[in-house]
């Protein structure tokens, strides 16, 4: 007597929780997921091809566009990769300031990521916590390099400039209270019984699937992989550092919320080491003018907040651009498990498999 | 003086009247209410919330500078210095609520091309005519508020109650045109001939319908313990009832706090407000049933979700925190006070709604919302049972009684 | 058994929520603007100005030396290095100047990412990035800068920001 069909919804790309111009598009039998579409590209600026126009040098203020809440993770992706090109040496003390700030980068990406996750699933309060301390982050990459956002912080062959006047008081007295703050948003999530039953068990992903995938990141740690780029091949200062690779067996949202709590922990813990540790020295490596490339190609990766960032890039001869450069964006990769981990679940899943991804558009459509 | 009955006039123009002071009281607390979710949030949230309004209430003012500080307009300049003053300055950003009433009145009233232009504008109507139509059974204090000077032209010597109707089955009304109101968004969410709308109004209505059980089976503690349903006699029955022995007293109270806690989840429910906003679930549905609609109809609506707010907690404060009396939960009847404290006061009652009103935006700031087949579950599988069981503990005292 | 009902039925883990929400509440709202010591975290823009770190990057902007000379000698280094070209540069003389002189300097912000390159790549110190970052406008041609015009200004601070609520008289 009566018709049903599937009702095809479009999530995006102006909505609330999709974090950017991501566009899902969700076929719908009641509320439940039957597929699940991620559509991408809204936010694409070719920045692979503008780079390949750019020299090496003016490469890295691309970078800051791509994953625009990480962009020290992604300056540091792009100066390693370039010095790898050039087998440049960098000075243990930059490395040391390198590690600190993207450490530092890391709480702040995972902050947002907090925040929105929580926002997304109707926590309003833990937002504007979260916020309130990546000011303070924020501010001290100002104090650092002049910018909060767009940071262009590193250059090729190590810092700018040393750190600033006072910046090693100012991470300092974050340091001393950022614990305490952690542990306000876990009163208000961790044991939460509406919290859990938004994340238990939801948007499940093994790790045979993450890894067939290639999700990296806390998304791959929460699902018992302990494949940490930091610890596997390390770069930087991480050698010297000494800090756990969180992970978690469930694979589910709340495992993930807990691995990256986690992580903010360690990256507390690797930025008490920097400071404590920081070498004295130069900041910079002798350089030559003009960085020329050979004919070669290297692959560098890092681990950003949100997974394995790599950079690739193919050299010239005598080229003073690189040939050929792509960024293995990790947000891309992992935006792939999002019709895994949705499909015949509720619509609510789908908002909060988005936020636990922790997708970023700008990283996502390059 | 003997009560006096009143001639059918002198009936209408009181009751007229009453209308019109109740009307008003609810019609001024709503935007208030507003404003104060603003304000509440914000301070939670540790921000300041509004403090100033755009370019001044009468049209946009140029910034003026005063000891090296700069305004955006003269009335910003009051509320920066009223920013100073300890407790007030939670009133900075007061003349925002009739920024917002004036914005929602101006703007563009947009109906889609699509919808079905009838439903789509009555439903709103609907949903507030009916979120308001309950407050004629609410009464706001026992008796007469006041009586009129016997040399007053027409009304001299009649009372002016504090209530607008006395129904002996006062509850049943409050229900029953309660859930009406349901009609108004389920209505309003097909009319508007959407995707998101439609999944709202889905979710709103198996929620209203699912959560009007134990709404009402928590309710009926009082209905039994009291064996009434006029507003007033349960009111005042549940608040000074004297208990048979110490043991009955002290199950009374336990039942009543604990029914407090269930009456106030299911109103939480009811009202869609968090964490069972799934209806509007603004991260997930856009803005629920009400995506499609805006300008004065959207405040319709707007209006109807506070207003039901307000009847919720005047429930809530009557049946289960002790009405127009001091103490909470019966202990009115234990403890005995003299005096002043020990009478009846609309006071009392106006201050309790006004912290339930609180708790509302408060626990909207700090709690997670629920998913639509979780918010089921709890409703089905944990308040239902749950209340089953007060009643049957309900049942017992009124036995033992 | 007994006690994870008694934690299912009694929110014990919604109450600590609730508390630590309201120790926020009632912290702000005794401390909503009172000065000196405070929880909440609003900066009250337009009325307090806000404070700039050093290193803040803000506006290219050209200076002089003590004789009112500009220092800009024209190594076009700037405009090479600038990832988004929004330097252009003449090279001139002028009388009694050994070095060459710019007789255009042009500036368009609306491209420009304030990355600081150029300052960097800049041998001669002849330009900074201010702490200027109110750059709103309502006209296109204010974002073009170059060294002569009114509202075109290479060395002064606000050529732009006049529209700026802060710094309205």
């Amino acid at each position: 007597m009566f018709k049903t069909e599937e009702m095809e919804i479009n999530l995006g790309p102006q909505h609330p929780s999709t974090h950017g111009v991501l566009r899902v598009k969700l076929h719908l039998d009641g509320e439940t997921i039957v597929r699940c579409t991620p559509m991408i590209g809204y936010l694409h600026r070719g920045v692979e091809k503008i780079c390949e126009n750019k020299t090496f040098f003016q490469g890295q203020v691309w970078t800051d566009r791509t994953d625009y809440v990480a962009s020290v993770s992604n300056n540091l992706g792009w100066a390693e990769g370039v010095e790898k090109l050039f087998g440049i040496t960098v000075p243990r003390r930059a490395h040391y300031i390198r590690t600190m700030l993207t450490e530092l980068n890391r709480i702040t990406s995972h902050l947002l990521w907090l925040g929105t996750h929580a926002l997304d699933i109707g926590a309003m309060t833990v937002f504007l916590y979260a916020f309130r301390e990546r000011e303070e982050i924020l501010s001290m990459f100002e104090a650092f390099c002049g910018a909060r956002l767009t940071t262009t912080a590193f250059r090729i062959g190590g810092l700018r400039e040393d750190i600033p006047p006072g910046f090693e008081k100012q991470v300092r007295a974050f340091q001393a209270r950022f614990l305490d703050c952690l542990d306000e948003y876990e009163i208000l999530l961790t044991e939460n019984r509406i919290w859990k039953k938004r994340t238990v068990g939801v948007a499940l992903l093994n790790a045979e699937d993450a890894i067939a995938l290639g999700v990296t990141g806390p998304v791959l740690r929460a699902a018992g992989s302990t494949y940490d780029i930091r610890k596997a091949f390390p770069y930087a200062a991480y050698a010297e550092m000494d800090f756990q690779v969180a992970t978690k067996n469930e694979g589910d949202t709340y495992a993930r919320y807990l691995v990256r709590l986690e992580e903010m922990r360690q990256a507390h813990r690797i930025i008490n080491q920097c400071l404590d540790g920081l070498p004295e020295g130069p900041v910079m490596a002798k350089l030559p003018k003009v960085l020329k490339s050979e004919v070669n190609e290297i692959y560098h990766a890092i681990e950003a907040p949100k997974g394995e960032l790599g950079y690739y890039f193919i050299g010239e001869k005598g080229g003073v651009n690189p040939y050929r450069m792509h960024i293995r964006a990790p947000s891309f990769i992992n935006l792939q498990a999002l019709s895994k981990m949705v499909e015949g679940r509720l619509l609510a899943d789908v908002i909060a498999a988005i936020g636990t991804l922790d997708v970023v558009l700008g990283e996502v459509d390059r | 003086m003997t009560p006096m009955t009143p001639t059918l006039t002198q009936y209408l123009v009181i009751s007229l009247l009453q209308i019109i002071v109740v009307m008003g009281f609810v019609m001024t607390l709503v935007p208030l209410l507003t404003f104060a979710e603003r304000k509440v949030i914000a301070y939670v949230q540790v921000r300041l919330g509004a403090t100033r309004v755009a370019g001044g209430l009468w049209g946009a003012q140029r910034g003026r500078t005063h000891k090296s500080r700069t305004f955006t307009g003269g009335l910003n300049g009051l509320m920066w210095y009223l920013g100073r003053v300890p407790v007030f300055s939670i009133l900075r950003g007061l003349p925002m609520f009739i920024a917002d009433a004036l914005k929602l009145l101006t703007k563009e009233d947009i109906v889609p091309v699509e919808a079905d232009k009838a439903v789509f504008v009555l439903s709103p109507a609907l949903a507030m005519v009916a979120a308001f139509t309950v407050f004629a059974a609410i009464s706001f204090a026992p008796g007469a508020l006041f009586h009129f000077p016997a040399n007053f032209p027409l009304l001299g010597g009649l009372p002016f109650n504090g209530f607008l109707t006395d129904l002996n089955v006062g509850l049943l009304f409050i229900l029953g045109v309660a859930s009406v109101g349901v009609y108004g968004i389920v209505l309003g969410a097909w009319a508007s001939n959407s995707k998101y709308p439609l999944l709202g109004g889905l979710r709103s209505a198996a929620q209203i319908v699912s959560y009007e059980v134990p709404l009402t089976l928590s309710l009926l503690v009082p209905v039994v313990l009291t064996g009434s349903l006029n507003f007033n006699e349960m009111s005042t029955r549940m608040a000074t009832d004297v208990p048979v022995n110490a043991v009955v007293g002290i199950f009374r109270t336990l039942l009543m706090f604990v029914g407090f806690f269930v009456y106030t989840t299911c109103g939480f429910a009811e009202t869609n407000r968090t964490p069972f906003d799934l209806a509007e679930a603004e991260n997930e549905l856009v803005a629920g049933f009400h995506t499609e609609y805006s300008g004065m109809k959207f405040s319709f609506y707007f209006l109807a979700e506070y207003a039901s707010m307000i009847t919720v907690s005047a429930l809530a404060a009557a049946f289960f925190l002790g009405g127009h009396y001091l103490l909470p939960f019966g202990l009115q009847g234990f403890l005995h006070i003299g005096g002043w404290w020990g009478g009846p006061h609309i006071i009392f009652f106006l201050l309790k709604i006004f912290f339930l009103l609180f708790v509302f935006l408060w626990v909207r700031a700090t709690v997670p919302r629920y998913r639509y087949d979780q918010l089921m579950n709890v409703g089905w599988k944990f308040l239902i049972p749950y209340t089953l069981v007060m009643f049957v503990i309900a049942a017992l005292l009124r036995y033992a009684a | 058994m007994a006690s994870s009902l008694l934690r299912t039925l009694i929110p014990f883990d919604i109450y600590g929520g609730m508390k630590l929400t309201g120790k926020y509440f009632g912290k702000v709202l005794r401390q909503a603007n009172r000065g000196v010591k405070r929880t909440h975290v609003v900066v009250e823009y337009p009325e307090v100005p806000t404070t700039l770190m050093p290193r803040f990057r803000g506006r290219l902007q050209m200076i002089k030396d003590e004789q009112g000379e500009i220092k800009c000698v024209c190594c076009m280094a700037c405009e090479k290095i600038c990832p988004t070209q929004v330097i252009t540069i003449e090279k001139g003389k002028k009388e009694g100047r050994k070095t060459p002189y710019p007789t255009r300097y042009d500036f368009e912000m609306e491209r420009c990412i304030f990355c600081e390159f150029c300052v960097e790549s800049c041998g001669f110190d002849s330009i900074i990035l201010n702490h200027q970052f109110e750059l709103a406008s309502y006209n296109r041609e204010d974002f073009s800068h170059a060294l002569e015009g009114e509202f075109q200004n290479m060395f002064g601070i606000t050529p732009v920001s006049h529209y700026s609520v802060a710094s309205e008289d």
